[in-house]
């Protein structure tokens, strides 16, 4: 089979297997986040390495629950907290302290939960922000990859409330091209995983006769007007 | 009803019409990365916004192409000197702006043999389009990613009257809806976005077909393998152009 084909069959084999093993625990994290939302919370976000294109999957995204924000690594540099090279090589999630930083320049609430993103679960930073939720009694939900979870001694789960497996491989490769290991499955998976919850979300809303608070894509003539109504009430706590 | 199964069930739907329509494009867009890499060249990746995900995703992992250069919105900042201000005004927002895009091109060490990834969903916005159009005027070859549903349905927004479509050498269209969310509501609004699923599909297709493409010429593909040796040898021989 065409090399091309066959990634996109091993993503579609992937989304049948993320639904079946893990709709139980998307509709679970889908309340969580609906029930917080709807009790004037946000939904923090907060990614390592690549577990940030989670958080870009479900922070301010057309299609998207209004509710979420995320904490972001290169808004430091922007601010100039901290050095580029800081996230280059990862030295940022070695360091417990870059979780005060993040409550300096954003406007973090009691009524928030966590969403935290990492395949390994191990990092020093990520599980300050999730030590620090749980002392205040806020819920935590965790994303890891749960091979590579093992493989490093992560905890990240000691301190969640429930938990989303991205399901890949560790190393994270789904082709061999004649002895190269390659391709990557893990943050697409959890881009799917990421949507499916969207739609949870969605539903948990409605169900409640409530209204969605659904952002439109900023590129549609008149988005911006709908999506700063969804997003002003909250001032600086979502954007 | 909206749940998470229909998200299911259309999505796989779409990814089928994107392979199907997009195969051919895909396996041009091998062939030409296949040339670059073997001539020493590197790919840059240009996204603004959630589009710069494709270029995440296809980087720096074990299984990943080296010669890969994501263009960063935020090196305007750090590395561009445009105050933080300007960049994160939400009255003017900087990825919409003509003409500011000369500036982060200038920031980067790109050879004659370097190809483009530009990649935006509704490809209206000013800085995609002029890094296209540069890339181009420079003689680069440029891939441009993009929904073609959604950016025929929206006015331009660039000057020239052109949308980023206009400056692909290639032309990958990522077959998402107009507005990017895929599952309409009983009201106006849709939910469940799918640009970057389809994204991270194209690129890690065509990153998998390049592989193969180098491996049967055989040249020796720069691939990290988690070796410490060998990946710090593969990035020390792209330093500061990837």
């Amino acid at each position: 089979m065409d090399i091309k084909k066959r990634y996109f069959e091993l993503v579609k084999e992937g989304i049948e297997r993320a639904y079946e093993k893990e709709l139980g625990t998307i509709e679970e994290v889908a309340k969580l986040f609906s029930s917080c939302m709807r009790q004037g919370g946000v939904v923090q976000l907060f990614g390592v390495s690549h577990g940030e294109e989670f958080v870009n999957e479900l922070n301010y995204r057309a299609g998207g629950i209004a509710l979420f924000h995320g904490l972001k690594p290169k808004e430091l540099v922007l601010k100039q907290m901290i050095c580029p090279d800081v996230i280059d090589s990862g030295k940022i999630y070695e360091d417990r302290e870059v979780a005060d930083l993040f409550e300096q320049i954003y406007e973090l609430d009691d009524r928030d939960m966590y969403c935290l993103v990492s395949a390994k679960g191990n990092e020093p930073l990520i599980l300050e922000i999730a030590q620090r939720a749980k002392k205040k009694g806020q819920k935590v939900v965790a994303v890891v990859n749960k091979k590579t979870y093992d493989k490093y001694g992560g905890s990240l789960l000691d301190y969640c409330d429930a938990w989303l497996d991205m399901m890949a491989d560790e190393p994270d490769t789904v082709l061999d091209v004649d002895g190269i290991k390659t391709s990557q499955i893990s943050s697409t998976l959890a881009n799917i995983i990421a949507q499916m919850l969207t739609a949870e979300v969605y539903r948990c809303f409605v169900s409640e006769g409530l209204e969605a608070p659904v952002l439109l894509s900023a590129n549609i003539k008149g988005a911006d007007v709908h999506n700063n109504s969804l997003t002003d009430p909250y001032g600086r706590r979502i954007r | 009803m909206i749940d998470a199964k229909r998200f299911k069930d259309e999505l796989t739907g779409l990814l089928d019409q994107l392979y199907d329509s997009q195969k051919d494009k895909m396996e041009e867009c091998a062939q030409t990365l296949k040339e670059c890499f073997e001539t020493g060249g590197v790919v840059h990746v240009f996204g603004s916004g959630h589009s710069v995900g494709l270029g995440i995703d296809i980087k720096g992992r074990v299984g990943s192409l080296v010669p890969i250069h994501i263009m960063e919105m935020s090196d305007f900042v750090s590395k561009g000197g445009v105050p933080v201000e300007v960049f994160m005004d939400r009255k003017d927002i900087f990825e919409r702006k003509p003409g500011v895009a000369q500036k982060l091109y200038e920031l980067y060490d790109i050879k004659h043999q370097d190809v483009f990834i530009v990649i935006s969903n509704s490809g209206i916005n000013g800085i995609v389009i002029d890094i296209a159009d540069l890339a181009k005027k420079n003689g680069h070859k440029v891939i441009i990613i993009t929904s073609m549903k959604h950016t025929l349905a929206e006015e331009p927004r660039h000057p020239s009257g052109k949308k980023l479509y206009e400056f692909g050498d290639i032309v990958i269209d990522n077959c998402g809806p107009h507005g990017d969310a895929l599952l309409q509501t009983p009201s106006e609004a849709k939910v469940c976005s799918v640009s970057s699923i389809c994204n991270n599909c194209i690129a890690q297709a065509i990153a998998a077909r390049t592989i193969e493409l180098m491996k049967e010429d055989g040249f020796d593909v720069p691939v990290l393998n988690g070796d410490e040796e060998h990946d710090a040898a593969l990035r020390k021989k792209y330093e500061g152009r990837a």
